[in-house]
Formats: C-alpha cells, structure tokens, sequence
C-alpha cells in the first residue's frame, strides 16, 4: 500500500460478523478496496471483540479506530448473540394471552421440537430426544373465550372481561412483556386487535411500562405453533438483543462513529436495530456469506452459485439459480419452529474445529458432530481441549501455519497436535499420525463432497452449470477437497474469503419484507369476475404489509416516496403441497388481466424450478400468501478491478516453504502471500497461499489464477 | 470419552445438566463408566459386601463379605435369596386386585380391570423400599425379570476379571 494513500483514505462501509469463534469486521473505502480484521469473539461483552477486530482490520491500512469510523457511512451487523440467548433460554419474562381451553399448546410446541437440529443418529435414537423448557411457562399463560375459524368467521363473539381479568393477572405477576396469539388471527384479526387494546388499557391503568405484541400485528401467517413461538421472541429475545446493539452502537459512537447501525435478517435484507420486527435477525451470520456470493454474483455475471462455507463449527451449502435465493417459509432455530422467511441453507457439523473420535466397536473415525469452537483443538495450549479437531490434522500436515493462526494472535503448537493425534487415533488404528491425519482429512473432504453433490443433485441440477464460492475461515483449506471431481464450471475463492459473511452483510440492501397468508383457490377456467375478486384480495394484502414496510422505514428517517416497493406473492397448483415465492410481475393487481400475468408468472417458475411438463394448471390455482419487501439505496463495497499482469507471482509474495503431507508423502509446498500476490498471477500446486485470517490450499494437481477482481480460480490440471 | 467420577454421580443422582447427558446419549460408552458407577453405588450403602450388579435403584446382587456367596441384597440390608434365585419370591407383597385399589392410584375409568389386570408391589421387608412392581393378568405367575449372564458381561462385555463366587 503506498504511504500517500493511507491517510487520504476515507472508509465507507463496515461490515460485521460476530460469530461464535470469530469476529470478522470488513471495511470498505471509497474506492472500493476493503480490508478485513478478525479477533476472538468476546460473548460476555461483545462490543470488545468488535472493537478490537476493527482495529485490527484498521491497522493493515495504518489507521486508528478514530480515524476510521468518522466517515464510514454503513454499518452492518450479523451475530449469534440473539440465538444464543434463545438457545439457553434465558429471555425475557413473557406472558402469553391464547385462546381459553388451548393454554397447553405453546409448552406442549410440536413433536419435531424435541429433536431438531440434533445429528441423524440422534433423531431416530428416541431416547436422546428431549422437550425444552417453554419460552412462557404455563403459569404466565391465560386464556380468553372467542372463537374464530380458519374461515375468519366469528363463531364465539370475544368475551371482553376475560380478556381484561388474563391482562391483570398477568400485569400483576410482573411480566416483562406480553403476547397475544389467537387462533385464526391471520385471517380476521379483529378480536386480537381488540384484546390487544384491552391489555394497553389494563397496563396503562396499572402504572407499568410493558411492551405487548399481538401476532398479528407481527407475522399473520398460518400455524398455530409457528407464529405463537415466532411473535414469543420478540418479546423474549429481541428486546434484550436491542440493548446490546444499542451498547455496541454507543461502543461505536464513543470511538467517533455517525451511522446507524442495521442487522442481517433472515429474510436476506438488513434492517434497522430499531426495527420492530426484531426477531428475524435472530441467524445472520451464514446469510451473510450468502448475499455476499449473490451480490458478486450480479455484479459479475455468475447466474449460479453453489455457496459454501466452512468455520468452526459447520459447513453451510446454499444453491443461487438464476440469480434467485431460495426462501424458506417457516425455518426451525434453537429447536423452535418459526414462521420466519429465511434464506435457504443446509448445514452439516462439520468444521475445522469438529471433534475427532474412534468408535471404540468398530474403531471407525466419527467426526464432531461437536466442535471445539474458537478454541481450536488440541494444537492451542490455552483452549483446555483434550480431544483431536480437524485443525490439529491441519497443523500436523502442514497446511496451517502454526505462527500465524490468526496472524500470529493464537500461536498453535504442533507436537502437542501430534502427540494426541498419535495417542488418540493413529496408535489404537495402527497408523503412522501422518497417514491417520491425512486419512481424517480425506474422510472430511468426501463427506463435504457428497453433501454438495447431494445438495445440487437432490434439486435436479449438475454440478457443471454451477460456479462453486469457497469462503469462510477454513472454507479455502479444503475447497480443493470438497470440489475435486466434481465438475463445477468455475471454483472461486475471494481473496477475502475470511471475511466474505462480513462482506456480504455490507452488500445486502436496506429492506423490510413481510409476510401474509392468504386462501385464494380459483379454478383454471375461472370467470373473470372471480378473477378480479381474487386479484383484489391479493391486493387488499399488499396494500397492509406495505403500510408496515413504510412505517419502519419512516422510524429510519426514510420518506415514503425513497422506499422502492416489490410485491410478491406464494402460489401453486391447488391441492399441491409446496407453493412458489414469486416476485410480482405488476405492482398492483385489481384486473382479471393483470391476474392473469400472476399466474403466466408463476406457470413460467413452476416450469424452471421443476420441468415444463410437470405444470399442472388444470389443478387451477391458489395464492397462500402476499409478500411485500422494500429498499432504498445504500452505499455497497465495490467490487475491485484491476489489471491482469504477468501470470509470474512476484518475488515478495514467496515466503518460502514448508513440507506438507498428503497422499502418502511429505513435500515441499511454495508459501505465498496472498496480499503481495497480483492479478493475473498462477499458481501451480503444491502450494500455499496465506494470509492472516485465511489459508488457500493449492495440492499438487491443482492450479489457481488471481483475477482482477481479487478472485482465484481454482481448477484441477 | 471419559467424565469425572462427580458427573456419573451427577448421572445417578439424577441431577445431570443436559447438554452433558445428550452427549453421553449420543456417544459410545466411556470404558471405564461400569467401575465408576459401581464405586457410587458401593458409597451409597450402608453394607460392605461388593456390589456385583445392580438389579433397581435399591436392590443389587452382592457378594457376601463373610462367605464369598453371591445374594441378592437391598439397600436397606435385607438379603432376599442366591442370586439366580427370583427374589420376589422372598419380598414382602402387595396385590391391587379390586377397583378400590386400583383407584389409589388412577382415576375411576383410568383404571385398569383388575379382572383382567392387576398391579403386584414388592417391598424390602427391612425398609418398606418398593423395590419393583409388575402388572401382569391376576392368574400370571410372579415374574422373574432378569437372569444375568454375569460371566459374559464382566469378560467379554467389561473385560473385568469376575469377582469370586462361592458356590
């Protein structure tokens, strides 16, 4: 970097990735070139982790926090401090107001509950399966009589006085916040609405300041459980994550800082910290990565992307067709099932700090499904960890240096790595502790390899019209691995591939999306009286969620006519099972005509998704629900570009070599800098290419070229 | 995987945390864990004769400090016969045989018939422990659970020498 530029440089966008091991935070300047800084994630105060990571980021430019933050404009934060605290429980005292005679269902959730999230073998091993605690024990849940169906008729009129004796008692037990879930609020909200007001009079008579969340106002969709456990959260959960962004704002504005920070939310879109609908920011991290390939993506013409990412804990997997996400409608977190959008991602447990066991029957090698986390493995003398991760196989083969984990901020030592591998693995297996590391690590990369391949194939494409992204901290050790004979058309790796989550949550946009679920069903044939009925009602429904859209981008300080409006919908066959998320071709819809453009649009992604002649239209239709997402602009990181030089690595980017094993032999592979590498540059395998947050393995076999977006390609020769 | 002695007590004291127990659920068997187990046991009874297996929370075949003889023995001290003998032969027992015993216990019509079921109770005579109940049909024989291949599990499931017996 020459010296002239450092202190003209003026940084624009931060992005943030509080995970469970790392922080990554990712600056961007005005030109486009960004810088990534990582430390330990600090779970007891995470504004210190921040802080620190940022200036460290910083100091690769040669500028303090100070210097930094007075410009940056965009701040972006993703972290697991929201689900971790749904995770253990620990909310919020909530009260719950449902329907009287149905006060049981929120403890007793839905069966699934008792093992999601848990490995295959446990979940056909029923004896591991357990029920959690409920967010709201039954003795801060009352009931209320009414009754409306799934038609959204009346059937018993609301009795007001229960409402108003469930309000008291619950204010007098002290609750922190209360919820209101009625069944079939979705569809006639009236009596929520109205027991939603008798409770802010109960409250206001009582003198208290309790916050109360109907959801209906939050997320009118179907199922009972999912909205209940959903609109419980932001009461339980988000209100707390609120004051810890707000502390680590204020941590930020200390240090001189003017943005407002906004939240990765699930739907893929960032929102404000102040947003009333908090909770869909409870997973982020991962999404980032996501967004981030998406965005790329788009800008340089990839139209699909095999996303994959590997950190401490897993590997996460996500398809981009056509340039589209995948939604998923109602996700399961913490064991909880949810009516929350959520970008669509498969994980497995399995990263570099996955545990190593031999089953002690079959002595088969089992990795994780736990993991040590950010403490690394055995090779870290500090961590307290006694059993062998993957990382210690990457420290004993050579392909992680041992001084510079983290840039040197964690100093891993290798006998110890070796010394338990040998007692561990290798010895009760008869193997040399290179041959039982090496073969680890290839049952590793064949387990990844077959679940990408499942992955892709499972959605009936191949591979080969796919462009692999490989990120994450340990994604680049092993894209070799996990992609080799696989076929993609292209294997990527950004140059900040350790920060690519981070990167991603400052590309995505500023928006708010929210859900409805409607029942329209019309045959094919139908009139088009009906269908401009239909086409009305879908409208009736966007009309509402985008009232709520410009209202929480008025708390922001957006005027309405800044909010880009998209109006979407979920349509299929009816009596199909799975329905389509569409993006509205129109913008309102109050004509049989313009139903029809609804239904050629949806006919057109039923036939990409799945093939042309499974569509079925003589089924007719139904609509499920209406979508409505908005955005305004903001300052993204440019993508870099420069020039392609000569295929010849410089000098200074070589720092040597070190051995390193695989396939039976030691060897010598050549180090290199990734910084100091250019566009343009080759390299052929077996090499090495470092950096302080991230390791690009190059076996031999293998070559990769830095493009002139800071982009290796990686191909096997 | 192997845990602390306090955590197996954790385990059989009941007061084990949960993420602790889904590993051990989900993993294979620590080796050492039989010999821990039996250590608390043999801490938590007021006897010194070796507890060679346990047959309940209160109930144990044990080997007989002054004979070396393997008996069945409760917590309490009762000794209740040889151990391949059925010791609820030798129990103190409680038939439910009618609906108003039956609704000690349950509700009326959550009840089992006690014409086609009844609910037999065994109790250390000593104690008063309830040691085992079984809900056979009225006329059924009194049930011998459990007739442990001791030899095989200590050999070839342990790999444990098997404690002396005398005949």
């Amino acid at each position: 970097m020459p010296l002239d530029k450092r202190n003209n440089r003026s940084v624009q966008v931060l992005g943030i990735d509080a995970g469970g091991t790392m922080t990554d935070t990712f600056f961007v300047d005005a030109d486009g070139d960004f810088v990534v800084g990582k430390a330990q994630s600090t779970p007891d105060n995470e504004a210190r982790g921040l802080i620190e990571s940022s200036r460290e980021g910083l100091e690769h430019w040669g500028l303090s926090l100070e210097e930094a933050l007075g410009s940056i404009q965009t701040g972006v934060y993703s972290g697991t401090a929201m689900l971790n605290r749904v995770v253990q429980r620990k909310g919020l005292k909530t009260g719950l107001i449902v329907n009287a005679g149905m006060e049981d269902f929120h403890r007793m959730g839905r069966a699934c509950q008792a093992y999601l999230g848990m490995a295959y073998e446990d979940r056909i091993h029923l004896n591991t399966h357990y029920y959690d605690d409920p967010l709201v024990p039954r003795h801060l849940t009352r009931g209320v009589m009414e009754r409306i169906d799934m038609f959204g008729t009346v059937v018993i009129p609301l009795r007001e006085e229960t409402a108003r004796t469930a309000a008291q008692e619950l204010i007098a037990q002290d609750v922190e916040g209360i919820v209101i879930s009625l069944l079939h609020s979705y569809k006639n909200p009236a009596h929520e609405r109205r027991v939603r007001d008798i409770v802010a009079e109960e409250i206001e008579k009582s003198g208290k300041q309790i916050p109360v969340f109907a959801s209906t106002d939050y997320y009118p969709v179907r199922k009972e459980t999912h909205r209940t456990n959903t609109t419980v959260l932001e009461a339980f959960a988000a209100e707390p994550s609120r004051q810890t962004l707000r502390k680590i704002s204020t941590a930020f504005k200390d240090n001189g800082s003017k943005f407002d920070f906004r939240v990765m939310a699930t739907h893929g879109g960032t929102i404000s910290w102040k947003a009333k609908e908090l909770a869909r920011t409870i997973v982020s991290g991962p999404i980032g990565g996501v967004i981030g390939a998406k965005y790329l993506g788009e800008v340089l013409g990839y139209k699909n992307i095999a996303c994959s990412d590997i950190g401490g804990t897993s590997f996460d997997v996500a398809l981009i067709t056509q340039g589209e996400l995948t939604i998923q409608n109602d996700p399961d977190m913490a064991r909880l099932v949810l009516s929350l959008p959520l970008v669509g991602l498969d994980s497995v447990g399995a990263g570099a700090g996955s545990f190593i066991r031999l089953d002690p029957y079959t002595k088969a090698i089992k990795l994780g499904p736990d993991s040590a986390g950010y403490r690394v493995g055995v090779c870290w003398a500090d961590s307290g960890i006694e059993t062998v991760t993957i990382s210690d196989c990457h420290v004993i083969l050579g392909y992680l240096n041992p001084d510079n984990f983290l840039g040197g901020q964690v100093k891993l030592d290798r006998q110890r790595a070796y010394d338990a591998m040998k007692d561990q693995i290798a010895d009760p297996l008869g193997l040399t502790v290179e041959e039982a590391a090496a073969g680890v690590i290839e049952l590793l990369d064949s387990d990844l390899r077959d679940y990408l391949r499942s992955m892709i194939s499972g959605k009936g494409y191949s591979p080969s019209s796919f462009t692999c992204f490989s990120y994450g901290g340990a994604g680049p050790v092993h894209t070799y691995g996990y992609t080799e004979g696989l076929g993609f058309e292209d294997v990527i790796v950004p140059a900040w591939a350790a920060g690519f989550s981070a990167f991603g949550c400052a590309a995505a946009d500023f928006e708010y999306r929210y859900d409805k679920s409607l029942d329209v069903n019309i045959a094919e044939e139908a009139s088009d009286d009906a269908k401009e009925i239909e086409a009305k009602t879908l409208n009736e429904a966007w009309h509402e969620l985008a009232e709520r859209v410009l209202e929480e981008f008025e708390l922001n300080g957006y005027a309405r006519d800044k909010v880009r409006l998209q109006p979407g919908y979920r349509m299929q066959y009816r009596g199909q099972l799975n329905d389509l998320e569409i993006e509205s071709p129109i913008e309102t819809a109050k004509t049989a005509a313009d139903w029809d453009k609804l239904v050629e649009t949806f006919n057109d992604t039923y036939g990409r998704v799945y093939a042309a002649s499974a569509r079925s239209p003589e089924l007719g239709y139904s609509i499920t629900g209406a979508i409505m997402r908005g955005t305004v602009p903001i300052p993204k990181p440019n993508i870099p570009k420069e020039e392609e030089g000569s295929p010849v690595p410089p000098e200074e980017a070589k720092l040597g070599t070190r051995k390193f094993y695989r396939k039976g032999k030691w060897v010598d592979a050549q180090l290199y800098q990734m910084e100091s590498l250019k566009p343009g540059n080759r390299v052929t395998g077996p090499a090495i290419i470092e950096s302080d947050a991230t390791t690009f393995v190059v076996p031999g076999g293998f070559e990769t070229w830095l493009d002139g977006h800071r982009l290796f390609h990686l191909k096997e020769v | 995987m192997a845990y602390t002695k306090a955590k197996i007590k954790d385990l059989v004291d009941g007061k084990i945390d949960r993420d602790t127990l889904q590993t051990m659920l989900s993993t294979p068997k620590d080796a050492d864990r039989f010999v821990k187990y039996l250590e608390i046991l043999q801490e938590q009874v007021p006897w010194d004769d070796k507890i060679i297996l346990p047959l309940g929370p209160k109930l144990y075949i044990v080997q007989r400090s002054s004979d070396k003889k393997w008996v069945v023995k409760s917590q309490a001290g009762h000794e209740f016969c040889d151990w391949r003998e059925n010791w609820k032969l030798h129990a103190v027992m409680r038939v439910r045989e009618t609906a108003e015993e039956m609704e000690e216990l349950y509700p009326r019509l959550m009840a089992p018939s006690s014409d086609w079921q009844v609910i037999r109770e065994y109790y250390c005579p000593l104690s008063g422990d309830l040691l085992d109940v079984e809900a056979p049909t009225p006329w059924y024989p009194v049930i011998h659970d459990f007739e442990p291949d001791i030899d095989a599990f200590y050999t070839e499931w342990l790999g444990l020498e098997i404690p002396e017996r005398a005949a």
